[in-house]
């Protein structure tokens, strides 16, 4: 009766291991790439403070209920966010303005109010005033959408250290825009963009250096 | 021979288990984790998901279908900029990853707004591997697993 428990038991780990290894390549593999992943995105803060602040860039420009908007003359001295996008972006674009704006409905009352919040379109062609518009205030009803002619837009871009394309139109009739890869935070005190968050910033960590920006304080 | 016939039997048995466990090596074997759709802000919408392949043979997601729209797409991200593309690998013992801010579902034309807890249905077409029904649920917008 020992002898047979004894023997048993051998077959049964010869053959457990014979499975284990026969699976073991595709589970190692699994594993190696999960890892990878976690240790490619190391990330402790989400803002970036620039040591040479950028100007405000000089843009006349055509806002969401067609008037013309002057982006110096209409935020100077105002803590100010800046971002570059596109509406017939499912992602990136409503994510980013979606999460500045939970951030913003966390600040007090008078400080929503002082904060701007300005999305430029990178696809004027197909976002006109009244489209920009409605998708803008679908997240948030008091940020400013502008929109004009592309050179002007991608020159303010540039100005700012934001680099985008044209839209461009591949061989089966779908557009390819680009959005930028910055939100750009100006200070009240200084009219100047010294602090940069990238696109993969949450609504907490907007919330938490809002405050700051308001006061054009480095968060 | 009683003894005998145990031991084959065992045998029999955990070599059966063996082959269950790894009739994998020459298929694709798929599983879909973690989809969601972030609630839209237009008639657009975008889905995310992670297609794990346990199988030694790698597979390709070829194409996304949906009752939510008829007009269904594969994209991928690339320096701020998103393509169509015809299909993504999915590696034998790998995964493929739908994830905010690269490649993603895209759907346009939506036939209705889906709205925060409800869900979306999808149906994704691989090369080798049988389609996979999955329900994508509806999160807020600014739902983005990979940060919490």
């Amino acid at each position: 009766m020992r002898t047979t428990k004894a023997v048993t038991a051998v077959a049964f780990a010869a053959a457990a291991a014979l499975a284990l290894s026969a699976c073991g390549t595709a589970d190692d593999k699994a594993e190696s790439s999960s890892i990878a992943d976690v240790s490619a995105a190391p990330k402790n803060k989400a803002a970036t403070v620039l040591d040479q602040p950028f100007t405000k860039p000089n843009l006349v420009l055509t806002d969401t209920h067609g008037k013309e908007y002057d982006l110096r003359e209409a935020t100077k001295g105002k803590p100010t966010l800046i971002y570059f996008g596109y509406t017939k972006c499912p992602d990136v674009c409503p994510l980013t303005m979606s999460n500045i704006s939970l951030a913003k409905r966390e600040l007090p009352k008078a400080d929503q109010e002082k904060l701007q919040v300005v999305f430029v379109t990178t696809d004027p062609e197909r976002d006109t005033p009244a489209s920009l518009g409605k998708w803008l205030s679908a997240q948030d009803p008091s940020f400013t959408g502008l929109t004009g002619d592309f050179p002007t837009i991608q020159a303010g871009a540039r100005q700012i250290g934001i680099g985008i394309d044209a839209p461009k139109k591949e061989k089966d009739g779908t557009v390819v825009s680009m959005h930028g890869a910055q939100v750009i935070a100006f200070s009240p005190k200084t009219d100047e963009g010294y602090v940069l968050y990238g696109e993969d910033t949450t609504a907490e960590e907007y919330t938490k250096d809002l405050p700051k920006l308001l006061k054009g304080e480095a968060p | 021979m009683n003894r005998r016939a145990t031991l084959a039997g065992v045998l029999a048995l955990t070599t059966g288990l063996t082959l269950a466990g790894c009739s994998s090596d020459s298929a694709p074997d798929l599983k879909v984790v973690g989809a969601y759709l972030p609630q839209p802000v237009s008639d657009m919408a975008a889905g995310f998901l992670v297609v794990q392949n346990n199988g030694d043979t790698g597979d390709r997601l070829t194409s996304v279908t949906s009752p939510l729209s008829d007009d269904v797409t594969i994209h991928e991200t690339k320096n701020q900029k998103m393509r169509k593309v015809s299909s993504f690998e999915v590696p034998a013992g790998g995964e493929l990853d739908l994830e905010r801010g690269g490649n993603h579902i895209m759907f346009m034309k939506l036939k209705q707004k889906p709205k925060q807890g409800e869900k979306v249905s999808v149906e994704l077409h691989f090369e080798k591997a049988g389609p996979i029904t999955v329900d994508l649920p509806v999160k807020e917008t600014t739902h983005n697993p990979k940060k919490q």
